[in-house]
């Protein structure tokens, strides 16, 4: 066991902070902080900038394979970058599904052709993409998926139809990888394709959904015939609950680190605020900003330990299925210490009509945590019965 | 960076494991708790002859030289199966602490170094009382104790003071308040010196407690998981049911992330334990958080059989509230964390994880570096 990083690790972390500090200013001052969870909505046209920026300076999709255009980066190396990106005050990252989750998945996957269609442009910072996985009817229970595809001869193209929901990002995102049923007689996580599809045509139509904290960064997403190439699908026809599943895989890997360093500015923020208003002297607000600062080390000490192999008793973090649980509870939380530590002034907005302050739309956006990616139930149900053994509900 | 275990460290677990569930059962726990010692020579003997109480003293010093990285997998599987004798406290804290007065006092170098090569062999048992717990635990099997007089530390013989014995809420424990006579013979330094020695030897205790806080925890929880999985109401296990997977599934959640925290802890004690501070208090809180809330959602996952003697949980359950006090409660441990998290020269930064934070975390001692230790 070593704790630390190495000399040519501490390097990278000092060629890192000084590319940001050299680039992250100027025209990119204004969405420094920004962008994070339940700001979403905000810059995105500068925020696209700063990707294109980013990959100017070799640091957009670090991790991936250098044949594939990243830079092989360790794992070390992609906390580090994840590190310095957020003491920076870096924006949140609009191009992270393509990065962390179409583009892994077609790296993994993916066939030559399409990796060398779609790679490119998420690499560049130029590409943007959303995840087409849940339906009004496929939530929890995502294998219910009733979005079809049937392959249409005549044009050679598969035509996708079907409801897609709360799809993060869809108004911004050139693609969307679909879950769609190729067979129409299969039920459950047999019959399902994995469909790479363009989002700028007549057959997709993106309604975005009103939340809580009067934004919209999701969306409804209404397929009606539309088109996707015969080479579009990743893997075969009956193959897709596999690459879904092999995607979410990613989604719980290096990507976790990025979003505890975002958790940390927000900390950090209530810390100082907590310090600044008084709040810090109280002992059950000290107490309580003391549980969270432990939450998150505890997170990113687990993160840190999975990812450099050191979990090796029991299935529970193999598949990473205790994470989402942790984080969601734990973000909420955050978000209540927020509104506690503001006090009164936890209710009074900044402009009319609704015009939040960041911890008040963090707040906001947190009610979401224990929901969305699967609710806090559907974890403890997974937990019990994959990590624990526990006997199987029976089910209708 | 390297957060893992070697082979050679998952080894020793594993032959370490294998030997309690040999000689360390519910039963002759049971039989400990009508014995006026409650301490099992044989089971001693085998620790001893494992080499446990010789691992963490320096080769120079006669023992394995290895380090708390090294134990903290084993101080773990002592409380999977809820060890009644002493052995975390005697060879991490007070074993520890005799190696530190032998380097920082000279003359008393060639006794310490031939009491530590008796520790090592078996033969001697060495206790140390901390301040901060007012009873010692198992203090009648010491044949020397390790105890403080302001800061002072002083070398007393068992012969040389009176026990009186108080009942624990946990039968297995064997608690004694101690009193004795401080002399200028038994002083082995000074308040000054002791003030940093003590503050290790909290640090290495809360840490032995952890780890087997730990240990208790996932042993809980894997009765509870067989109990719901056996017991049938309503035609079904009681398992099946949500209501009670959740109970189980938050104590499997609390424990896995806790592991990390912990041995964490272990890794900063071995290389600078006056460092130790916050990454110590951290786990500790988590590590009993885990415990307690086992404790809880297990003896109810047990229905009514939870709440009897004859049921076996509770030698884990009482082990847990005991140990939830010891070294530190909740309340102390977390008042080090938020002293320090809410001081404002605090390096607060996620960069601060394992590097600079280490020294960070020390506010009272070293000054606050960004440099990262090793």
């Amino acid at each position: 066991m070593k704790l630390s990083f190495s000399k040519q690790d501490e390097q990278f972390r000092a060629e890192v902070a000084a590319w940001l500090q050299a680039n992250l200013c100027g025209e990119y001052e204004t969405i420094r902080w920004r962008g994070g969870p339940g700001d979403e909505h905000m810059y995105v046209e500068e925020r696209k900038a700063w990707e294109r920026k980013l990959h100017e300076g070799g640091w957009t999709c670090i991790g991936w394979p250098e044949a594939h255009g990243g830079r092989g980066a360790s794992i070390e190396q992609q906390v580090i970058f994840n590190e310095e990106y957020a003491r920076a005050g870096g924006p949140g990252r609009i191009g992270h599904i393509g990065e962390t989750l179409a583009g892994p998945t077609i790296i993994a996957f993916g066939s030559d052709q399409q990796q060398q269609r779609f790679l490119p442009g998420i690499l560049r910072g130029e590409e943007f993409w959303c995840q087409g996985y849940s339906e009004p009817s496929a939530g929890s229970d995502l294998a219910n998926v009733k979005t079809r595809a049937s392959f249409d001869s005549d044009t050679q193209q598969w035509k996708i139809s079907g409801q897609k929901v709360w799809t993060s990002l869809a108004h911004e995102s050139q693609y969307c990888f679909v879950i769609a049923r190729t067979d129409p007689d299969s039920v459950g996580h047999k019959g399902l394709g994995f469909f790479l599809l363009a989002m700028d045509q007549a057959g997709v139509d993106v309604r975005p959904i009103e939340q809580l904290t009067g934004t919209s960064e999701f969306n409804e997403v209404f397929f009606d015939e539309a088109r996707c190439g015969a080479n579009d699908i990743v893997g075969l026809p009956g193959d897709g609950w596999k690459v879904a599943m092999g995607l979410l895989g990613f989604e719980r890997g290096v990507s976790t680190l990025g979003q505890q360093m975002l958790f940390q500015n927000e900390l950090n923020e209530i810390v100082a605020l907590a310090k600044r208003n008084g709040a810090a002297r109280d002992p059950a607000l000290r107490a309580r900003i003391a549980d969270a600062h432990m939450g998150l080390r505890i997170m990113r000490y687990n993160s840190m330990r999975m990812l450099s192999g050191g979990v090796d008793d029991g299935a529970l973090q193999k598949s990473a299925m205790i994470y989402k649980l942790y984080w969601a509870s734990w973000h909420r939380n955050l978000g209540k210490l927020a509104m506690d530590v503001l006090g009164d002034e936890s209710e009074i907005l900044e402009a009319a009509p609704y015009q939040l302050g960041r911890l008040q739309s963090m707040y906001l956006f947190t009610r979401s945590d224990t929901i969305y990616g699967g609710t806090n139930q559907i974890q403890r149900n997974i937990i019990a019965e994959r990590a624990l053994g526990m006997p199987r509900e029976p089910r209708g | 960076m390297e957060f893992t275990f070697s082979d050679d460290q998952r080894v020793y677990q594993q032959s370490l494991a294998a030997m309690l569930a040999k000689e360390v059962a519910p039963e002759t726990i049971r039989g400990r708790w009508s014995t006026a010692s409650g301490f099992d020579p044989g089971s001693w003997q085998q620790l001893v002859d494992m080499g446990l109480t010789a691992m963490l003293i320096p080769e120079d010093l006669g023992g394995l030289g290895l380090n708390e990285v090294d134990f903290v997998l084993l101080a773990e599987e002592c409380g999977k199966v809820a060890l009644p004798e002493p052995l975390v406290d005697s060879a991490l804290v007070a074993s520890q602490l005799l190696v530190d007065l032998v380097r920082c006092n000279s003359d008393f170098a060639s006794r310490g170094t031939e009491l530590l090569q008796q520790v090592a062999a078996g033969t001697v048992q060495v206790a140390a009382g901390h301040m901060i717990n007012p009873y010692l635990n198992f203090a009648a099997e010491a044949d020397w104790l390790l105890l403080g007089h302001g800061e002072e530390v002083h070398l007393v013989a068992r012969d040389q003071l009176q026990l009186q014995a108080q009942k624990s809420l946990d039968p297995s424990r064997r608690l004694y308040r101690v009193a004795w006579t401080p002399s200028a013979a038994s002083r082995l330094v000074d308040g000054q010196q002791g003030a940093q020695l003590w503050r290790i030897a909290l640090n290495r205790g809360a840490l032995g407690c952890a780890a087997q806080l730990l240990g208790l925890a996932q042993a809980m929880l894997q009765q509870a998981v067989k109990y719901s999985s056996d017991r049938e109401q309503f035609g079904r296990a009681i398992g099946s049911n949500q209501a009670v997977k959740h109970l189980l599934a938050d104590c499997a959640v609390r424990i896995e992330f806790a592991k990390a925290v912990v041995y964490r802890a272990a890794y900063t004690t071995s290389v600078g334990p006056a460092r130790a501070d916050c990454a110590v208090s951290h786990a500790k809180v988590a590590a009993a958080d885990a415990a307690l809330l086992c404790a809880r959602n297990c003896t109810q996952v047990h229905g009514a059989m939870g709440y009897t003697w004859e049921c076996d949980l509770h030698i884990w359950a009482k082990r847990s509230w005991a140990l939830d006090k010891a070294w530190g409660d909740n309340g102390f441990h977390k008042n080090r964390i938020h002293e320090w998290l809410l001081n404002p020269r605090a390096l607060l930064g996620a960069e601060y994880t394992f590097g600079a934070s280490n020294r960070a975390f020390d506010i009272s001692t070293e000054p606050l570096t960004a440099e990262t230790s090793s």
